[in-house]
């Protein structure tokens, strides 16, 4: 059940080039809404604005090697790390959450566009990857959507209210799991109800894709772009007007606790 | 000067809603970050402010009487004790303090509980938790009833 | 709508995490090693209450073991202070106890200052020291969370419980979870109140985000009166509100600038007014006006009369102090650590005090217990020398039995500021383990019928509003609810207007007042048509409700005493001198909820005689 390629299994009438489009309109949709969000709300021209302040405000310059090893790090500790998010749990449920996004959406582009036919249906692999990418998206996104999200956990929100906020992650999981039970419906055999959660995958996934310019999909760019500038920041002396860190030892711990809430 | 939230730093995870002695720090419905609710209620207290392991919050003088383009920035080093602050004015120049907050460890407070119960002898008496030893002199002082006398004296 | 019920037994309920709750949480734990003790405080006792931002000073400390100030002398401090009229074996008490509590302080890690020539800790003034305490409350809530069975943040009490079984005994309380909505019902064999006091009962200078740089925390919401005067708990000194001289908008505190950078103030011609009004002030007030040093309400007198003559506005002669570094590090850090908000005002408007000398302003009026004024519950005085007037039974216990109050609940007891408040909570708590240990075969009992009613009073804004909101399309403005806010501000305008607020030259009389309690009237009834539309509003409709029924204790006080006491602070302008032959007294105050009936009466004031 979990070795198939379910995107070779689709019914022969639908050709490989229409589930190629799919993708690929999908792919354009996230550029699109991403450049849209950043030009109708002006939040490029604000970032450069603010680049501008920081300049004005800068003590030191840094220089071009400097900020390399600053991207680098950004890269890895704030990306690859998920770095910006400071409780554990917050950020072992995102790296689960977007590891298995990536490898959800890479699996997925590489079955359709290079083993799109149950002729060549490709390495086991490379399915096992997807439906690994798909439970992994599934783990860590129901339990930061039940246990996790800020409004539930410190707000003391209805675990099973909706608003805007949950636009992205509501479709990437519903695009996972529905993703997750068409696949085994038709690797099951029973093919209307495998068609039925197709339908289902197909819309939820096209919603995470074109409400980008509504969703909060598009931070997951501009998150490492401010993360970036932050350090640059640091480095510069302007550091946000924060004060430096004071010249002391560091020995009398820390009452920080998880908050409280209620 | 009440609080705002910077939206490239904060991460969601609800120090300021769980500390604010207002209950005006919540969490906007679109982008499941903080910002400050009721900003009239807002006492600037900066309790939000310290709270905040992103440093993503931040204060604007009252806008009924602080021009803009000051700034007065926080940072709370609980395993320093410490609290430093920024200051800049509207005009640039800026003013720079460090202070201590603390001088024992976190967490090292003596519960009562780990003290000897009290005597029934002390539980009769005026004298509270830690005394007279606390007082640093020998008793506790009281007065003669006859000392106090009424109406106008 | 149904709300899950949330049941708490408890053997000491504190009702607040403040100064006082804190220290009422510590004391108990130490007389009652097996007794269950909850704290409850409607934010985080983390932060909560008056002391959130931090202090510069503590303000109450008599130094016994370094010869520097007696009990007596604090006494006879706060009694000069407030024109003759506080509870002097109260205050005693809390003097006698204070300094234990401060050195307790520092043994927990507020780091105190030092006089580096002494050794003893670093005076403001003669009854001020130092502190850098930004964590002051950080620490006094971490001694609470080590003595507390079990601290519940965010709840909000909104009303105590009787006994059902006896008249006039106090059996718990109920709340709200301001987070999650659920109805929580305490039942204890004591109670100690030691909430907040009463901000944003008057209309505020500043009126719009301003309206949030209040000089007493916009959180105190004057719980401290309303839980016990609905209980049928007498009142006193509820006329005697504060007004402060402080820096302007930002209300930054002056006390370290005048004492230990030793500043002082101007007219805005560079003229020093105060001994101008020397004068007229002994003509309304007598002898007071030689008392030293001079009490504040009659400094506040001689600065507003100055500014009515036109020569403000009034300024604080800084620029030859700040031209010394460690005068200017302390101006500042003294804002730092306890209203930030004055430096952001300063940084906004490019003011340095080594180049411009600041300008000074009165503020709205508040109504406390704590600072220079004493308003609150009548409580019983210590056992061993209070006069037997002043005593029916416990220490800080109020006229209700089981109800214990301290910090800003407690009137009569001016001058005690943080530590006092935190003093008189371990005094209030001693004396409740002890009338749980007495009365330890004779529990209270709450009653069903009772806090059945009580939970649909309590959700009654949210239903106000989620019914009546079907009426109009959208915005603020319905015809059939109040949202809280429009009731502050109607609130606030009525107390500034008729009660002698900002608007009017704190000056108010009769026909005003009468006129006020009218309007007040009207506004207690549209309290039922407050409508909520999330728990944080429901929190802030019932902050009103206690709010409108202070005023209404504030104002039933002001028209009782008929004397104008304390100018500066207000005045009776049908009564404008003082008056010693009638109203060397309290003012005491009790309500019946059932009625609504206020019955005023006056009690004798004792002092310490040399």
């Amino acid at each position: 059940m979990f070795v198939h390629n379910p995107f070779a299994a689709l019914p022969a009438s639908i050709p490989p080039i229409a589930k190629q489009i799919y993708v690929a309109v999908m792919f354009l949709l996230v550029v699109c809404g991403t450049l849209f969000d950043l030009a109708h709300k002006g939040s490029a021209s604000y970032f450069f604005r603010h680049r501008r302040v920081v300049s004005f405000g800068a003590r030191r310059r840094v220089s071009t090697g400097e900020a390399t090893a600053l991207a680098v790090e950004t890269l890895v500790v704030s990306v690859l790390g998920a770095g910006e998010f400071c409780g554990m749990w917050r950020r072992i449920t995102h790296l689960l959450t977007m590891y298995g996004f990536v490898l959800y959406v890479l699996t997925t582009a590489i079955m359709v566009f290079a083993y799109p036919t149950t002729a060549a249906p490709g390495p086991a692999v490379v399915a096992e990857l997807w439906y690994l990418g798909a439970l992994l998206v599934c783990i860590g996104g129901y339990w930061f959507w039940f246990l996790q999200r800020v409004d539930v956990a410190a707000e003391g929100q209805s675990r099973f209210r909706l608003v805007r906020a949950d636009l992205f992650v509501v479709s990437l999981l519903a695009s996972a799991t529905f993703a997750l039970i068409w696949a085994g419906f038709q690797g099951a055999g029973s093919d209307v109800w495998a068609n039925v959660f197709f339908g289902l995958y197909l819309l939820a996934s096209t919603a995470l894709f074109a409400s980008v310019p509504w969703s909060k999909f598009a931070h997951m760019f501009y998150k490492p772009a401010a993360a970036f500038q932050r350090r640059i920041e640091h480095a510069n002396g302007f550091r946000g007007n924060l004060p430096a860190p004071a010249d002391r030892p560091a020995t009398f711990g820390s009452a920080r606790r998880q908050p409280q809430n209620y | 000067m009440p609080t705002f939230v910077y939206m490239t730093s904060c991460d969601g995870c609800g120090y300021c809603v769980d500390i604010c002695p207002s209950d005006i720090m919540h969490i906007d419905t679109t982008y499941r970050r903080a910002y400050n609710v009721e900003p009239n209620m807002c006492w600037e207290c900066y309790s939000c402010v310290k709270a905040c392991p992103q440093q993503a919050i931040d204060c604007r003088g009252y806008a009924d009487f602080a021009p803009l383009g000051h700034s007065v920035r926080v940072l709370r080093e609980e395993e320093k004790a410490t609290v430093s602050w920024r200051i800049k004015f509207r005009d640039g120049r800026e003013k720079n303090f460090v202070s201590p907050i603390r001088t024992t460890p976190w967490g090292s407070i003596k519960g009562p509980s780990e003290y000897a119960p009290p005597t029934a002898a002390a539980m009769s008496s005026q004298e509270l938790a830690h005394e007279p030893e606390g007082l640093k002199v020998d008793v506790l002082p009281t007065l003669a009833r006859s000392r106090l006398k009424k109406g106008l004296v | 709508m149904s709300r899950k019920t949330v049941f708490v037994d408890a053997d000491i309920l504190v009702v607040g995490g403040g100064m006082g709750g804190c220290g009422a949480t510590y004391e108990s734990r130490y007389w009652g090693r097996d007794l269950k003790i909850v704290c409850v405080e409607k934010a985080n006792i983390e932060r909560s209450g008056a002391v959130a931002q931090g202090l510069y000073a503590i303000n109450c400390y008599m130094g016994m073991h370094w010869n520097e100030n007696q009990p007596e002398d604090h006494v006879r401090y706060a009694r000069n202070d407030l024109m003759g009229l506080v509870r002097e074996d109260l205050g005693y008490d809390i003097a006698r106890h204070v300094d234990a509590t401060v050195h307790k302080f520092e043994e927990w890690g507020l780091p105190i200052m030092r006089d580096p020539k002494t050794g003893r800790y670093q005076r403001e003034g003669k009854w001020q020291i130092m502190i850098h305490g930004e964590s002051y409350k950080p620490i006094v809530a971490e001694a609470a969370r080590k003595a507390a069975s079990e601290v519940y943040n965010r709840i909000m009490v909104t009303h105590l419980l009787m006994d059902s079984r006896h008249p006039n005994r106090v059996a718990g309380a109920v709340g709200f979870n301001v987070r999650n909505g659920d109805f929580h019902v305490f039942r204890a064999k004591a109670v100690i109140v030691a909430a907040g006091g009463a901000s944003h009962i008057f209309k505020p200078r500043a009126a719009g985000e301003g309206m949030g740089r209040t000089w007493y925390a916009p959180w105190s919401s004057a719980s401290a009166y309303a839980l016990p005067i609905l209980a049928g708990a007498k009142m006193t000194q509820m006329e005697n509100r504060i007004v402060l001289t402080r820096f302007k908008d930002g209300y930054g505190p002056v006390g370290a600038y005048f004492l230990h950078l030793k500043t002082y103030t101007q007219n805005a011609y560079g003229q020093d007014y105060e001994a101008f009004w020397r004068d007229s002030i002994e003509k309304l007030v007598g002898d007071y006006v030689n008392h030293h040093p001079v009490p504040t309400c009659l400094r506040n007198h001689a600065l507003l009369e100055e500014v009515k003559a036109g020569r403000g506005p009034i300024r604080m002669v800084t620029k030859e102090a700040f031209k010394d570094p460690h005068k200017e590090t302390v101006g500042w850090e003294n804002f730092l650590g306890m209203t930030v908000g004055q430096a952001v005002v300063w940084a906004s408007q490019n003011i340095d005090p080594k180049e411009t000398n600041p300008e000074l302003t009165t503020s709205e009026p508040y109504v406390m217990g704590s600072h220079a004024t004493c308003s609150g519950a009548w409580a019983s005085g210590p056992e061993d020398y209070a006069p037997a007037e002043y005593q029916w039974g416990y220490n800080r216990m109020m006229t209700v039995e089981g109800l214990f109050g301290a910090g800003d609940t407690i009137g009569g007891t001016a001058h005690k500021f943080s530590s006092g408040s935190f003093t008189e909570g371990r005094i209030a708590a001693k004396a409740a383990v002890k009338y749980v240990m007495e009365r330890s075969k004779d529990r209270p009992e709450i009653s069903e019928a009772e806090y059945t009613q009580l939970k649909k009073v309590i959700y009654q804004p949210l239903e106000n509003y989620r019914i009546g909101r079907n009426e109009i399309v959208g915005g603020t403005v319905s015809p059939s609810y109040l949202l809280p806010l429009h009731g502050l501000q109607r609130l606030e305008k009525i107390m500034d207007e008729y009660v002698g607020g900002i608007g009017s030259h704190y000056t108010t009389n009769e026909p005003l007042l009468t006129r006020g309690l009218e309007l007040l009237a009207m506004l207690k009834e549209d309290l039922a048509l407050l409508g909520a539309s999330d728990l944080h509003q429901l929190q802030r409709a019932w902050e009103l409700q206690h709010r409108v029924l202070a005023s209404e204790c504030v104002t039933q006080h002001t028209l009782f005493r008929q004397e104008t006491r304390w100018p500066g602070y207000y005045y009776r302008a049908d009564h404008p001198h003082l008056d010693d032959k009638d109203w060397h007294c309290f003012t005491l105050s009790r309500y019946d909820s059932q009625t609504g009936r206020w019955d005023m009466e006056k009690a004798p004031v004792y002092h310490i005689i040399d």
